[in-house]
């Protein structure tokens, strides 16, 4: 049977991925999203392995022990206010990278930014100089 | 050897997109974006030195190969954690993990074979030789025309 350290747990679903009999459930609404785990008699620890913050651990099988459930607020992206990922999946980014990545050039936080903003941030960028040139050559 | 973009060619037919969808079954690692109607670039992994997706797998699926951020699928979980580190918002997750492999096997990558302006191209010099061109053509002419 599976224990969560709630402390621990990301909300990646990637447990949920990797389980190759559906115990492991997730539910996602566009604010919300949630990870179960059922009661698991299987002898496989494909899910212990392959969490990222080692939340998971195998413990004996136990009928009384209630099934956990872990939902997860997502956090609004700075610019555009879409929800697009957990605060913990977030904070284990900004542990990841060094500091100096952190920041774009224009001291943006780009991690707090949703990936399609950063695309739109990166095209902007990019055409930002012929844009002025072109609209100078314009009448 | 990433792919690079001469932005002044980029015509915004978005064939670029198309191909990458079509040798990747689907899912593209391209979007073409527009500035207005004077300009289109199209966006996609820079195959970064130091890639931030490669520090946040915790599985090495994504690690670097000589100048290339590859991708091994049988690493992945699907957990998103690349997805959320990369800057440029080009790694996409949808159950696994995908992005811009160079059309790994390919002698060149598709986009770089189909754009008909061709804007692509592997050769990072490329711009700014056909810049430096344009320039000696134009004091050629007796200056700005």
């Amino acid at each position: 049977m599976i224990k969560v350290d709630e402390k621990k747990c990301l909300g990646c679903f990637s447990c949920s991925n990797v389980c190759p009999s559906q115990n492991i459930t997730r539910t996602e609404t566009p604010e919300l999203r949630s990870v179960h785990w059922k009661r698991c008699k299987e002898e496989c620890d494909l899910c212990v392995e392959f969490c990222p913050a080692k939340a998971l651990t195998l413990v004996p099988y136990d009928e009384s022990c209630p099934e956990p459930t872990l939902s997860f607020d997502l956090v609004a992206c700075k610019i555009c206010g879409s929800r697009y990922a957990t605060e913990p999946m977030l904070k284990r980014i900004e542990s990841s990278l060094p500091a100096n990545l952190q920041k774009d050039s224009t001291g943006l936080d780009w991690i707090w930014v949703c990936p399609v903003c950063r695309r739109n941030i990166e095209a902007e960028r990019a055409t930002k100089q012929m844009v002025l040139g072109r609209s100078r050559k314009s009448p | 050897m990433p792919v690079y973009v001469d932005i002044s060619r980029c015509i915004g037919c978005r064939s670029c997109e198309v191909a990458c969808k079509r040798v990747h079954g689907g899912s593209g690692h391209v979007n073409v974006h527009f500035a207005g109607d004077n300009a289109s670039v199209p966006v996609f992994c820079h195959h970064c030195e130091e890639a931030s997706c490669t520090m946040a797998c915790f599985t090495q699926a994504l690690h670097k190969v000589g100048e290339r951020t590859a991708f091994d699928v049988e690493k992945c979980t699907g957990c998103g954690l690349c997805r959320l580190a990369c800057p440029f918002g080009v790694v996409w997750t949808d159950k696994i993990a995908h992005k811009c492999d160079l059309c790994e096997g390919r002698e060149t990558p598709a986009c770089v074979l189909t754009c008909p302006a061709n804007a692509l191209s592997l050769d990072f010099e490329l711009a700014s030789r056909r810049a430096r061109a344009r320039a000696a053509l134009v004091a050629a002419h007796g200056g700005r025309r």
